[in-house]
């Protein structure tokens, strides 16, 4: 009798929510806590990855560091070899990788069958996926063996094959956005296809390509190990020959960074916080661009 | 740029002898006229020291990072002297050293393990390679661990048996009754930290000489992890290049590793002194070294594959000691290269033995030195020595 007493109490308490509404707070506070914090954890490393870097890094930035090579033991050296070779290698890196992708995602876009579509942006997202390690043992068997040289060129051709697939997809994404309509309209005019696909989709749609390639730049510009196997790195300053190799502002942090010598260790972090502010402004440029693109 | 690099291709397709950086230099058209334009000037300018060539050059070399600064400063000084010579070394271990030299991707390697029959055999069919040594060093045991009173301890007494008995994981702690025996003046500093013990992850030379030490002095490693390059290593963790180890090391409490010496000046790292066959106790030192050079003069082979120096008699000597070699090519494919290659190595076996005792590296005793020069005049290129008798 009291049990059931009990029981047909604790069905009203539910009915009228009390005691379940308490609980149903808790449970909804705790997890929205959870994820709030699990959001912090997004923006933390960031933060401390840039506090740490400029903490570090921006006291060991000087014009020594771009103006002058590496010397013996470190003393009175700088990065002046990381920094020409990533201006040399990046670029190049992105006139391989730029037009291709962008061609290649206008194919797949505009001209390709739907199939043939699905099966290279399957592709494509499974080249961005690949380490980037295995892209620089694939390019040293090919372009560094046979021709018994680690050298520039070979390293420039690593870093386009991982700009690539992000070029494409980004443009791609890109043109798919431009409205059918658009099409529609310069088609009916009489223009031809090829026409319209350069003067409007592509014209449309170059905001978002500009956005892809200057992050795929951004990308390349910090990667280590395609360069490990191909361009090598290298303590000369070399300009403009790319058969020979050559050094990057990752491998300059990468081989400086574990020296049990201070002056090189401030050089890398001096390294460290320039490829930062490099990168860092591409990304804050390309993303304000895009940004204010929704706002307006 | 990327014309001109085609073009180097094409050019390397069609003349298989000749190799990528001899299309660079204007003096370079086929083998033979190449070979003449080397060999001239050498030979008019007499046999005593080998010619420099007129043209810019750069030559690639990789390998050990154990003469790694010593190399540093040589590539340095030579540069300076002759600014048309660009030398590039990158330093990524002895084992990558052999490989990069073997694949034929650098004009020389550098490694201070000689190479071994099975990696000699793994050459391109037709060639062969010539190990001039360059410098002898010492590997030491860099150390740091605070006392009991909480300063750095900065004096240690290590003998074979408890070294390798750290190393195989059965020391384990800085205050075990084997270290305190050794270093009875300090044995109430000694913590009860736990040693770490930190390893090369690469293929080393430097590994291939402590672990040479290690075989000689401890049976259980004989019979256990062995003597190489690379060893299985009962415990610690594992870094990269002599840089890595130092770095490592310099990184915790507790911790031990071993180096080239001069990896340990530059870290500000104390190194042991090490229990050597006489019984004494020696702190690595390019005299230690040089002492146990002379002491091993006859067992010099005629191959220049030495092997590493240990346990040499001599109150001074230093037990753990070797030779570092650069690898080079017996037949150079490129003339220019090949000369250029040749007046470096004559350099710094001549002028450059005169850096090493100042960075802590042992110079080559006379008649090892001598050697090395004879085996100079052995190079060739298309057949014809690049520096005459």
């Amino acid at each position: 009798m009291a049990a059931a007493v009990a029981a047909r109490a604790s069905i009203s308490d539910r009915l009228t929510g009390v005691s379940a509404g308490r609980r149903r707070t808790t449970v909804d506070r705790t997890m929205r806590t959870l994820s709030f914090v699990a959001a912090l954890l997004c923006v933390v490393p960031l933060g401390a990855v840039l506090v740490f870097v400029a903490a570090k890094g921006l006291p060991a930035l000087s014009l020594d560091l771009i103006t002058k090579g590496p010397k013996a033991l470190g003393i009175g050296g700088g990065a002046a070899n990381a920094v020409l070779g990533t201006l040399q290698m990046v670029p190049i890196a992105a006139l391989l990788a730029i037009p291709s992708g962008v061609l290649g995602a206008i194919y797949v876009a505009e001209f390709g069958d739907r199939r043939l579509a699905r099966i290279v942006r399957f592709c494509a997202d499974v080249l961005v996926g690949i380490p980037s390690i295995l892209i620089g043992i694939f390019v040293f068997t090919f372009l560094v063996l046979p021709f018994k040289q680690f050298n520039a060129f070979a390293g420039s051709v690593a870093l386009a094959i991982i700009m690539l697939p992000v070029v494409m997809r980004t443009t791609e994404e890109s043109l798919h956005l431009v409205p059918n309509s658009l099409r529609e309209a310069s088609l009916a005019l009489g223009v031809p296809m090829w026409r319209t696909v350069l003067s409007v989709v592509l014209r449309t749609g170059l905001p978002g390509i500009l956005t892809g390639s200057m992050l795929a730049f951004a990308r390349a510009m910090g990667e280590t190990a395609p360069l490990l196997f191909t361009a090598l790195g290298s303590r000369l300053i070399n300009v403009g020959n790319l058969g020979q190799p050559m050094d990057a502002l990752p491998l300059f942090i990468y081989t400086n960074a574990r020296e049990p010598i201070e002056a090189l260790n401030e050089q890398a972090w001096g390294a460290a916080a320039l490829l930062l502010l490099v990168v860092l402004f591409i990304n804050i440029a390309v993303r304000a661009r895009s940004f204010g693109r929704r706002i307006g | 740029m990327t014309i001109s690099l085609s073009k180097r291709m094409g050019a390397l397709a069609l003349a298989s002898a000749m190799a990528v950086g001899a299309c660079s230099s204007p003096a370079a058209t086929t083998t033979p006229t190449a070979a003449a334009v080397a060999t001239g000037p050498a030979a008019s300018a007499g046999p005593t020291t080998p010619q420099v060539p007129s043209g810019n050059v750069t030559l690639a070399g990789a390998g050990a990072t154990f003469p790694a600064l010593l190399y540093q400063v040589w590539i340095e000084k030579f540069s300076t002297a002759y600014p048309n010579v660009a030398i590039n070394y990158v330093a990524n271990g002895s084992g990558a050293g052999i490989t990069a030299i073997t694949q034929q991707t650098v004009d020389f390697g550098a490694s201070d393990a000689a190479m071994k029959d099975t990696e000699i055999a793994a050459l391109p069919a037709g060639t062969k390679i010539l190990h001039v040594p360059t410098a002898l060093g010492a590997v030491v045991l860099i150390f740091n661990v605070a006392g009991v009173d909480t300063k750095p301890i900065t004096k240690l007494n290590l003998d074979g048996p408890t070294i390798a008995g750290i190393f195989l994981g059965k020391i384990t702690t800085w205050n075990d009754p084997a270290i305190a025996a050794l270093n009875p003046d300090i044995a109430a500093n000694l913590p009860a930290t736990p040693i770490k013990v930190i390893h090369r992850a690469d293929g080393s030379g430097t590994t291939n000489t402590f672990t040479t030490y290690l075989s000689a002095v401890s049976d259980d490693w004989k019979n256990g992890p062995g003597a190489g390059k690379t060893v299985n290593w009962p415990t610690g963790d594992g870094a990269p290049g002599n840089d890595g180890v130092s770095g490592g090391v310099k990184g915790g409490d507790g911790r031990i590793g071993y180096v080239e010496l001069q990896y340990a000046v530059i870290s500000g790292l104390s190194s042991a002194a090490v229990k050597n066959a006489n019984g004494k106790f020696v702190q690595g030192s390019s005299d230690g070294v040089t002492a146990a050079a002379n002491g091993a003069l006859d067992a010099f082979p005629a191959d220049f594959r030495a092997a590493p120096i240990i346990n040499g008699a001599g109150d001074t000597t230093y037990p753990i000691a070797s030779y570092t070699y650069l690898l080079v090519y017996q037949d150079q494919t490129d003339a220019t290269k090949g000369q250029a290659l040749v007046a470096y190595i004559y350099w710094a076996l001549t002028d450059g033995q005169k850096e090493e005792k100042a960075i802590g590296y042992a110079p080559l005793p006379d008649p090892i030195q001598q050697k090395a020069l004879d085996e100079l005049h052995s190079i060739t290129t298309g057949g014809a020595p690049i520096w005459a008798k």
